[in-house]
């Protein structure tokens, strides 16, 4: 009998990845919603189970789990029946590894934090151009990483595909829009992934929950550049 | 017969996690410095290998891995005698592999390149007081990693020790690791020098590391 409880919020990108994963395994879990503002995370108890105090954490049993990459990768070695989500063998886990560490790196702590820092701490009037000119470069680096393949880290789904989408469509929704004509494969990716079943439910909602607290604080000027976006979504744009 | 290619340059703290990894191993490998200074890593020939340019970048019979937390997962599980390194116990796993995206965003992303790309690239030798903060954070966190255990994941040296240990030998040029508030990390660092491949692995591009940090002047801003 599986027991699984997972803690977070749902607009937070890594809680997002686990969900998406948690589906992908038809695993049956328990949702418990952390106020963050709250500091519910940072009470005796939850310390206790994390110390990092970060979301999301997962409790299997006895045992707690964090980091939404280790939780994940966790989940498909230990519940999923094939190997499908985070291969065995070397090389091509070796590949989702490195996706999953440019996610924690580059896209989450490089960039969205950076960003999130700017806006919500330091009260910035505009987007720190450096960070807009490295959240660019990263799209960049996707587009090439989805050159030959239809995923993130190749032929097929994997955990990968499920970290990077969740920290992408908050900035694709918020900072930075993905430009269809300058990120074919990149935006082609998120239409692919947006077409699962109970994508809207598991990554979706929370990604707009999150984009529009960020965009309350955005100047005025990012208005058409969202528009556009959203026509291209609606539209199909980018769509192979 | 492995033959195996490691690029990089030894001040890199990643670089030298991995070259901990290897010589845990006792795999033989070929060194290539990269001249990162001359931007080799954006020519087309290593962007062919590594397309983010970063360092490591590891050569495997054809094959180029990178990112240093990939290299080393990636070593152990085709090299290794036993998992004792990376241990295939599920919950073992998920305690190292929570370690090395620690290291990867809280350790590396926001405690050292947050200051060195600012320093290195434009000259940033006032570093923000929050840089500080975040270290100093990073130390509270490796201390109540550390209790009860020898190492960063629990009773046995893994690469999570590796990968940690490589960064935080160089987080001490920014922030001196004061000895009453971290009596673990202190030990931890001891237990780890004593390693018979640790002064040519990490000791040595650590300290280049720091000299490069230190002959910038850079201050902390209060």
């Amino acid at each position: 009998m599986v027991n699984l409880i997972l803690y977070g919020t749902e607009s937070s990108p890594p809680v997002r990845a686990v969900l998406l994963t948690l589906r992908a395994l038809q695993l049956d879990h328990e949702f418990h919603t952390l106020d963050m503002q709250a500091g519910d995370h940072l009470k005796p108890d939850m310390l206790n189970k994390n110390p990092q105090h970060t979301v999301p954490m997962l409790e299997d049993g006895e045992s707690c789990i964090w980091d939404s990459h280790a939780i994940i990768g966790y989940l498909v070695n230990k519940y999923a029946q094939s190997d499908e989500l985070y291969p065995k063998d070397a090389l091509k886990r070796a590949v989702v590894d490195q996706r999953l560490h440019f996610e924690t790196g580059v896209l989450f702590h490089g960039i969205f934090k950076q960003l999130q820092r700017a806006l919500f701490q330091e009260n910035a009037t505009e987007v720190p151009k450096d960070r807009l000119a490295e959240l660019k470069d990263a799209y960049a680096l996707l587009e090439q990483f989805l050159a030959e393949n239809p995923y993130v880290a190749g032929p097929q789904l994997t955990i990968a595909d499920f970290s990077i989408v969740a920290t992408v469509s908050t900035l694709h929704l918020s900072y930075c829009p993905v430009d269809a004509t300058k990120y074919p494969k990149l935006s082609a990716w998120l239409a692919r992934i947006s077409a699962l079943p109970f994508y809207e439910e598991d990554n979706l909602r929370g990604a707009r929950l999150l984009a529009d607290k960020i965009r309350s604080k955005l100047p005025k000027q990012f208005d058409k550049l969202w528009q556009k976006a959203f026509e291209d979504i609606k539209s199909g744009a980018g769509k192979q | 017969m492995v033959k195996l290619t490691l690029y990089g340059v030894n001040p890199s703290p990643p670089v030298r996690a991995v070259k901990l990894t290897l010589a845990a191993l006792q795999l033989p490998y070929e060194f290539v410095n990269v001249n990162i200074s001359g931007q080799e890593q954006l020519s087309p020939d290593y962007l062919k290998k590594n397309p983010e340019h970063t360092v490591p970048t590891l050569e495997d019979d054809g094959h180029f891995i990178w990112d240093s937390h990939a290299i080393i997962a990636y070593l152990v599980s085709k090299y290794a005698d036993s998992d004792a390194l990376y241990p295939r116990d599920l919950l073992q796993r998920a305690v190292v592999d929570q370690r090395l995206h620690f290291e990867t965003g809280v350790v590396f992303a926001n405690g050292i390149k947050a200051i060195t790309k600012p320093l290195f690239f434009n000259g940033l030798t006032r570093i923000p007081k929050e840089r500080y903060d975040a270290i100093v954070e990073i130390y509270d966190f490796v201390e109540t990693f550390l209790a009860g255990h020898n190492y960063i994941a629990g009773d046995q040296l893994t690469i999570a020790d590796f990968s940690l240990i490589s960064s935080t030998t160089s987080l001490v040029a920014f922030v001196e690791i004061d000895r009453v508030k971290y009596p673990r990390i202190i030990e931890w660092v001891r237990r780890l020098e004593k390693l018979p491949y640790y002064e040519e692995a990490n000791a040595k591009g650590a300290r280049e590391l720091e000299t490069i940090l230190k002959s910038t002047n850079f201050t902390f801003a209060t």
